[in-house]
């Protein structure tokens, strides 16, 4: 019996789950020096890791709660901007993420290869 | 206000409250920013319109606002059946039927005990219970109907038809119906008309143990017909606009017919001035049962009064909105 699944839909869906940890990583990485939103959001896409707004700050808030990062209110360019940064315990976790990162991505790589 | 202080004052509404402003805080400065650095490339100021695209570009504010709800909160059996953006809604329709049906039930109980009958612990916890499953049950898979929708078809968020949403307040730009108006108006109708439905083939759902010997009076044979009607009416012209968001005249028009109609029809009630009789015999109405039924018919009348003077005051309202209507421009002129 052979099914014919909306491969686009399946896709997206997959896409998406597979980006979903890498986003956590890429804005861990990308805090590593501080910034606020809307910068670390225009690097993270100038590096071709696009995010939305309405993902990434309801994610920045859940590191911060979860102690991966701190923030603080700044003026800069004459406005308040909430500038994070890692904290210790972030780049702890970053540090490990990242080696897990590349444990998988060559695991990976074997597997495709063959 | 300029579009920005609306859409960020709406958004705010539907977040949680404790991180309201600092979100709201955070949101704007990210859409200042935005804004600034398109300013600096077109070397002008945005205009009005620019500036709405901006801010309905960022997608449904329910979506918007469902992604700060604590946890994704979602009812999921297996799979998921309510996700987090409509979940918040879900919770405000079920609350707000429960709350009715325990009301309604709470005076029939209290009638029952101030009328001298003796109430059993066991049937109060029984009918609660059993309102409490069907409600749930109702509430629960006309949702989880929306949600297989909006899932299968999430391009039908998209920004012309949620501009609305976003800025209902915009009357000059803004001339929709939002999706979510006519949604909630199909699911609550829907909710309704289950709802009649089973307490006119089960009295105990309303009456509780008194559904032994109370009817409902005539009246509310003769206005049944009537009552589903502008149910199915209203949900007709729900999905009307569902189609047709942009039909805001066709809204505004009908809306004044079903709150006339509607209007009617509590009058003929408060004409009645009875509305439960007692069932059986003569001879098995005790004094108990008849003082009951006068508690009973007596908060019914009070209660019908209540729902006149707001049925009377949201068709003046809706009144005032369809002239407004008719003297401002519509988009497809219907």
């Amino acid at each position: 019996m052979t099914h014919s699944p909306d491969n686009s839909a399946l896709l997206e869906n997959l896409r998406l789950e597979l980006r979903r940890g890498s986003l956590i990583v890429a804005v861990l990485a990308g805090l590593r020096s501080e910034q606020y939103g809307y910068t670390l959001r225009k690097a993270l896409s100038d590096q071709g890791m696009e995010i939305e707004e309405g993902t990434l700050y309801p994610l920045l808030r859940r590191l911060e709660t979860q102690g991966l990062l701190l923030s603080e209110w700044r003026e800069a360019d004459k406005r308040n901007k909430r500038f994070y940064r890692l904290s210790p315990s972030g780049a702890e976790v970053l540090e490990k993420l990242l080696a897990e990162w590349k444990a998988i991505d060559a695991s990976l790589d074997q597997i495709v290869k063959g | 206000m300029d579009p920005l202080d609306r859409y960020l004052n709406n958004l705010s509404k539907l977040l949680p409250a404790a991180e309201r402003d600092d979100i709201i805080r955070e949101l704007s400065e990210d859409i200042q920013s935005e804004m600034e650095e398109k300013r600096e490339k077109l070397g002008r100021s945005l205009t009005d319109q620019e500036q709405i695209d901006l801010l309905s570009r960022r997608g449904n504010p329910l979506k918007v606002a469902a992604a700060y709800q604590q946890e994704h909160r979602s009812l999921a059996f297996g799979r998921q059946w309510i996700g987090p953006v409509l979940f918040p809604f879900y919770i405000r329709v079920l609350t707000f039927n429960l709350s009715l049906t325990f009301f309604i039930l709470t005076v029939v109980f209290a009638a029952l005990y101030f009328g001298g009958q003796t109430v059993h612990l066991a049937d109060v916890f029984s009918n609660f219970l059993l309102q409490i499953v069907l409600q749930f049950t109702a509430v629960t898979v006309i949702f989880s109907l929306i949600e297989r929708h909006l899932s299968k078809y999430p391009g039908h968020w998209n920004t012309q038809q949620v501009r609305a949403l976003h800025l209902p307040r915009v009357e000059k730009t803004v001339r929709e119906v939002s999706r979510f108006e006519s949604v909630s108006i199909i699911v609550a109708s829907a909710v309704a008309l289950i709802w009649i439905q089973a307490v006119w083939s089960h009295l105990f759902l309303i009456f509780g143990p008194a559904a032994s010997f109370l009817r409902l009076a005539p009246i509310w044979h003769q206005i049944y017909w009537p009552t589903v009607a502008i149910i199915l009416a209203s949900m007709l012209r729900a999905t009307i606009n569902l189609a047709r968001p942009d039909w805001i005249r066709f809204r505004a028009v009908s809306r004044v017919l079903f709150d006339a109609a509607g209007l009617v029809l509590l009058y003929f009630l408060i004409r009645a001035q009875y509305w439960v009789v007692l069932a059986g015999e003569a001879e098995n109405q005790t004094a108990g049962k008849a003082h009951m039924l006068q508690v009973v018919n007596q908060w019914t009348y009070f209660a019908l009064w209540i729902a006149a003077a707001v049925a009377i005051a949201e068709t003046v309202g809706h009144l005032i909105r369809l002239v407004r209507t008719i003297h401002g421009p519509s988009a497809a002129g219907i």
